[in-house]
């Protein structure tokens, strides 16, 4: 049963309560895996492009990260926080030019090709570099793969790469598609992109638009005895609020994802037959964060901004917009990560009247309406919870004389007017912490940035202090020194406030009782469910 | 006289006005009971009804005041809907006097854009407005009247084509007033009456679009509508069914009482017309 | 049929010329939106300057607006709707899929609020200002009034969660490999919540409608003549008032077609329907014209097809009305 965490922070005391006596049922209930079986899980949205190694987001891994396996995922208590996949182990050079993967044997591809070191190059040269989101950046001096033998690749890099990052982005970065799928044709338009190929625990078998996906078991996977599954069906369920019905009519087994709105978990988790589970997202953590444009006078006022972070309250944030579902922040590392978060940098406590006094000091004084001045907030429309903070925000702001006006733009929109037209003041956005700064969290601070480009700084902050700390931790090779700059990175950016980070929070999944073997890793819902199984 | 006294006499259009006079007072009240934001945080959150006698409706998922946002939401519901349905009558009686009176080309062009609109389901059309120029009350009232005004239109222009041939037309153009001048001076308010008989649908019509566009996240967040009250409270309609009950009721009343008091007066009115 | 022929002929290029300004003016439209398809793709996957431009390009959209309406159009002339941004697929193929379930959708609940909205007028109209008939109209009037969303998600809890008497979503089961009849009573058990809360929500246009056509026809001078003839009352409800009041309803059948489909966007993505609402309102959200520019073009040929049919009947129907005028 360790999938029901009691204790987890920030979990309100009746809730947890509740949590604990609906566990009690199931506590004595023999746990014994069993084969076989169809898992019906709910699915919010249908991503349009289903190649991992292409697109590397949650989205597509919810789906693809069954079918298509990556070097290697994260785990609890393996070493560095891994365990192997397709690579049995992986080793970096001292000189941080080269890092060498050990590869399994005996793996095939579903369409019954082996799978070999040679698939790993081509992966990496053609796709994770130059293709991947996130790759582009994280691969970006890779020259060159070499394959002595079928099961052994030599990354090679033009620059020295530090090994953590390397390893930090396995989990993420590294699915690997079969070479001979792909090597025909333009690669953004394989038709294996709509219906993947890999050598996961599940083959893609079939895409209903706007109705399911379905996957079946692969008879031939590597691991012993797995997947235990029949078959998983995605069932698209758009609407917010038909995943926890769908639960409860017994036609779903799980929502992964948050798909059951937090307000409803107090409820569902009395429902007999039904269990919310906390654990499985620590890999996936997000971070509520009010991103600023600096192009604003008043903002490029340190004062102001600080005025501005001791006005939010983080625990009612905590508290009442994510019900206990999260954690307060001190910085642009979350609380979670085992490997680069300190909790010594500067904090700013709810405080409305400092945040006047600093407002006054900075020579923004009451207008006769008692207001300061006014501001635009977009609040990112992705999450329930990132539009309710905007909400908040706005009534805390006018708290300390800032008027604030809500633009609510969809998804587009909003993108084009923040990070394109930088049409905001005050932003509210929801960054993923991917397991080390450099893969997407330097880059919400750093100066240089092309216009644009999404999920970055485009506030127009310039810092050349914390630019040149960047510089250096992209280049530091000694672990224990680069986290050491992360270190040195959290402190600067809680003092100079280029964005102010609110709280950080992860999914939740409900599921039937019978599910078991879930959340048994940090990446749980997006890994490849090889042991997942349906008793009774 | 008569006329009041007919449409007092059926209980549908008294029960229609009263509604509606109620809803114009609570939406004239709403700044004096409730002064300041309604949308400012004022207890716990998620208080059910009749707990706290101040926060006598209870509160939302932030906290706020479900009364004071009721009321408030009178007022935007309401401006919402006469705004919009304002807009549609007005587009549609332009459009539909111009192409009656006008006829030919421009007849044939402007009917073909009136049924180019109409072609498009409205609420499709309001839809990509929004999302596309952003939701503020302005662009969701916009986006409500470029649907609705077709049916205007399609009024105006029958109506006006009967009396474009009507003695003091000719007389009008005898003395030598401008066709633009006879159409909105002497065609238009002829042919008025008909058209203003559609606004109570209009009108119920607008205030049930703006609930959807926000059911669909296309609501002005810097304002309070019921249509936004119902959608922010569909997350947790099992948990604290009241937050989408209550202004649900208050929505369901008003079109009905819109949409009776309308027929209260088409129907006095048009009996009056059979008489003369 | 000699009347019906210059009004069809009339109609059809009058059409063309309706489907050219619902084209424009959408696409328009469109490009007036901040965001285009790669703005939407990115919000889940991020990326940098190099990958946007990349895709900007590969997809067509760095080329000029007036070029690719030119492109469109040209396109259209031979009948091909184009390739779709966020489904990398032909739009054609898309649309045809989603068809069949909007249609299936519409049609049954078009048939529910005119049967019965129709039958309960009769009932209603039957005997003008009853405590039934006064009944029947506001609460008809009370359902229109409800938001459709809110009616399906009560319906919901109610029909699919509480009771389990129908599923909760969806237009099939999933994955199941029914094939004929079992099929076909799968997808209809699939169906009554949608359609039932779609259809509700018009019961009350048609019901009202119904039985104000019947007050008037009752004051009409062949009813106070059916009624010297002796006729039963039943038999004067039926033959005489009902008929004559059936007319204007059928006309209203033509104009609520469109509105059908806009109210399906709401009630499709409350039960998980896959159908062309749904699929309309991820169009906008990912700014993907070409797809938008189908649907609407689709659904607009679907509406003037519809409101040419009933043109034509009335046509036939009524022996008034002069060809031209029919609809106005």
């Amino acid at each position: 049963m360790s999938e029901l965490t009691i204790s987890r922070r920030g979990l309100l005391a009746g809730s947890a309560l509740l949590l604990a006596s609906t566990a009690l049922p199931t506590i004595g209930f023999a746990q014994t895996p069993k084969k076989g079986g169809r898992l019906i899980v709910a699915a919010d949205s249908e991503p349009r492009n289903l190649n991992p190694a292409i697109v590397a987001s949650n989205g597509v891994f919810f789906i693809s990260s069954k079918v298509v396996e990556t070097l290697a995922e994260a785990s609890f208590d393996g070493k560095d926080g891994l365990e192997p996949r397709l690579a049995l182990s992986w080793e970096g050079a001292a000189d941080g030019l080269s890092v060498t993967f050990k590869l399994r044997d005996g793996v095939k591809w579903h369409d019954g090709k082996p799978f070999t070191s040679a698939d790993v190059a081509f992966s990496a040269l053609q796709v994770w570099k130059p293709l991947q989101n996130l790759g582009r950046t994280v691969f970006n001096d890779l020259t060159a793969v070499d394959t002595p033998n079928e099961l052994t690749a030599i990354f090679k890099f033009a620059k020295p790469t530090p090994f953590q990052l390397i390893r930090n982005a396995l989990p993420a970065l590294s699915s690997v598609v079969p070479k001979h799928v792909y090597e025909v044709g333009k690669i953004e338009e394989n038709p294996a992109n709509n219906a993947p190929v890999g050598t996961g625990p599940f083959k893609f078998a079939e895409y209903k638009a706007g109705q399911y996906y379905r996957l079946t078991k692969n008879d031939a996977y590597w691991g012993k005895d797995e997947p235990y599954l029949d078959e998983i069906i995605y069932q698209v369920l758009p609407d917010r609020t038909s995943a926890a019905a769908a639960l409860e009519a017994e036609e779903i087994q799980l929502a992964a994802f948050s798909a059951v709105p937090l307000a409803d978990l107090e409820r569902i988790s009395k429902v007999p037959g039904l269990k919310v589970i906390t654990k499985g997202y620590e890999g996936l953590t997000y971070q509520l964060v009010v991103e600023i444009n600096h192009r604003r006078k008043e903002l490029a006022d340190l004062k102001v901004r600080q005025a501005i972070a001791h006005a939010i309250d983080k625990d009612f944030v905590v508290k009442t917009i994510f019900l206990g579902y999260a954690a307060t922040a001190t910085g642009p590392v979350p609380k979670n990560d085992p490997q680069f978060y300190t909790a010594d940098v500067p904090t700013y406590p709810f405080d409305v009247a400092k945040a006047n006094a600093l407002l006054d000091e900075a020579g923004y004084k009451r207008a006769d309406d008692g207001k300061r001045f006014a501001l635009k907030l977009l609040p990112a429309p992705y999450f329930n919870e990132t539009k309710q903070f905007g909400d908040y925000l706005r009534q805390a702001l006018a708290a300390i004389g800032i008027d604030a006006e809500i633009v609510n733009n969809d998804s587009a929109a909003h993108i084009k007017a923040v990070y394109t037209d930088h049409a905001f003041d005050l932003a509210v956005g929801p960054p993923v912490f991917r397991g080390d700064p450099a893969i997407s969290t330097t880059i919400l601070v750093q100066s240089g940035i092309p216009d644009g480009v999404p999920f970055s700084n485009q506030g127009g902050y310039r810092n050349a202090d914390l630019d040149a700390l960047i510089a250096k931790a992209s280049e530091t090779l000694d672990t224990a020194a680069r986290t050491e700059l992360y270190k040195e990175f959290q402190k600067k950016v809680a003092a100079d406030l280029p964005l102010i980070n609110v709280a950080e929070w992860s999914f939740i999944s409900v599921a039937r009782d019978t599910v078991g073997n879930i959340a048994d890793n940090p990446r749980w819902a997006v890994s490849n469910w090889a042991d997942t199984y349906l008793a009774g | 006289m008569n006329r009041l006294r007919r449409f007092f006499c059926t209980p549908e259009a008294v029960a229609g006005a009263a509604i509606l006079a109620s809803l114009i007072a609570m939406a004239l009240a709403a700044p004096l009971i409730f002064p300041g934001d309604p949308q400012a945080i004022a207890g716990p959150a998620l208080l059910p009804p009749f707990h706290d006698w101040s926060l006598p409706l209870g509160t939302d998922r932030l906290g706020r005041d479900v009364l004071a946002e009721l009321f408030h939401g009178a007022r935007t519901s309401l401006a919402v809907g006469l705004a919009a349905a304002a807009a549609a009558l007005l587009i549609g009686a332009i459009v539909g006097t111009l192409a009656g009176f006008a006829g030919g080309l421009i007849d044939e062009v402007l009917m073909r854009v009136t049924d180019a609109f109409q072609t498009v389901p409205s609420f499709l059309l309001a839809l990509a407005f929004v999302s596309i120029v952003g939701p503020s009350l302005g662009v969701v009232v916009a986006a409500i009247a470029l649907g609705a005004w077709t049916g205007p239109a399609r009024v105006a222009r029958a109506e006006v084509l009967s009396i474009r041939e009507r003695d003091y037309v000719a007389g009008a153009r005898v003395i030598g007033m401008y066709p633009l001048e006879i159409a909105f001076r002497e065609v238009l308010p002829n042919a008025l009456p008909p058209v203003l008989a559609l606004s109570s649908v209009i009108v119920a019509a607008a205030i049930l679009t703006e609930a959807a566009l926000s059911f669909l996240g296309l609501g002005d967040p810097n304002r309070v509508t019921w249509g936004g009250m119902i959608a922010e409270g569909r997350t947790v309609l099992r948990t604290a069914p009241f937050l989408s009950i209550v202004p649900g009721v208050a929505l369901v009343l008003t079109v009905l009482g819109v949409y009776l008091a309308g027929e209260g007066v088409v129907e006095s009115t048009a009996v009056r017309r059979s008489l003369s | 049929m000699t009347r019906a022929l210059p009004l069809l002929r009339r109609r059809l290029v009058g059409s063309i010329f309706v489907l050219l300004i619902v084209i424009i003016g959408s696409f328009l439209l469109l490009e007036a939106a901040p965001g285009d398809a790669v703005d939407a793709y990115i919000v889940s996957t991020g990326g940098d300057a190099g990958m946007i431009e990349l895709l900007r390009h590969r997809w067509g959209l760095d080329q000029s607006e007036l070029t690719r309406l030119a492109n469109y159009l040209w396109a259209l002339l031979h009948l091909d709707l184009g390739q779709s941004v966020t489904f990398s697929r032909p739009i054609r193929d898309i649309i045809l899929e989603r068809l069949p379930t909007t249609l299936i959708l519409m049609g049954s609940a078009t048939a529910l609020s005119f049967g019965l909205g129709s039958a309960l007028g009769i009932y209603a109209g039957a005997r003008p200002g009853s405590v039934r008939d006064r009944f029947l109209s506001i609460g008809s009037l009370a359902l229109y009034a409800v938001p459709g969303f809110w009616l399906g998600l009560v319906l919901i809890v109610v029909f699919a969660v509480d009771l389990r008497w129908l599923p909760i979503g969806g237009i099939e089961t999933i994955a199941s490999a029914k094939t004929g009849l079992p099929r076909a009573a799968d997808i209809a058990t699939h169906l009554v919540l949608p359609v039932s809360a779609l259809g509700f929500i018009y019961l009350a246009l048609y019901l009202r409608m119904m039985r104000a056509g019947m007050a008037e026809a009752w004051r009409q001078e062949f009813v106070l003549a059916a009624r010297a003839r002796g006729l039963t009352r039943r038999r004067i409800v039926f033959a005489h008032v009902a008929r004559n009041a059936l007319l204007p309803l059928v006309t209203m059948l033509g104009l609520q077609s469109a509105q059908m489909l806009g109210g399906s966007v709401v009630i499709e993505s409350v039960f998980a329907v896959p159908g062309l609402g749904r699929l309309a309102q991820e169009a906008v959200a990912g700014r993907d014209t070409p797809l938008l520019l189908g649907i609407i073009l689709v659904s607009a040929v679907l509406v003037i097809a519809i409101n040419l049919l009933v043109d034509l009947a009335y046509a036939f129907l009524d022996p008034r009305v002069g060809a031209g005028e029919a609809s106005a």
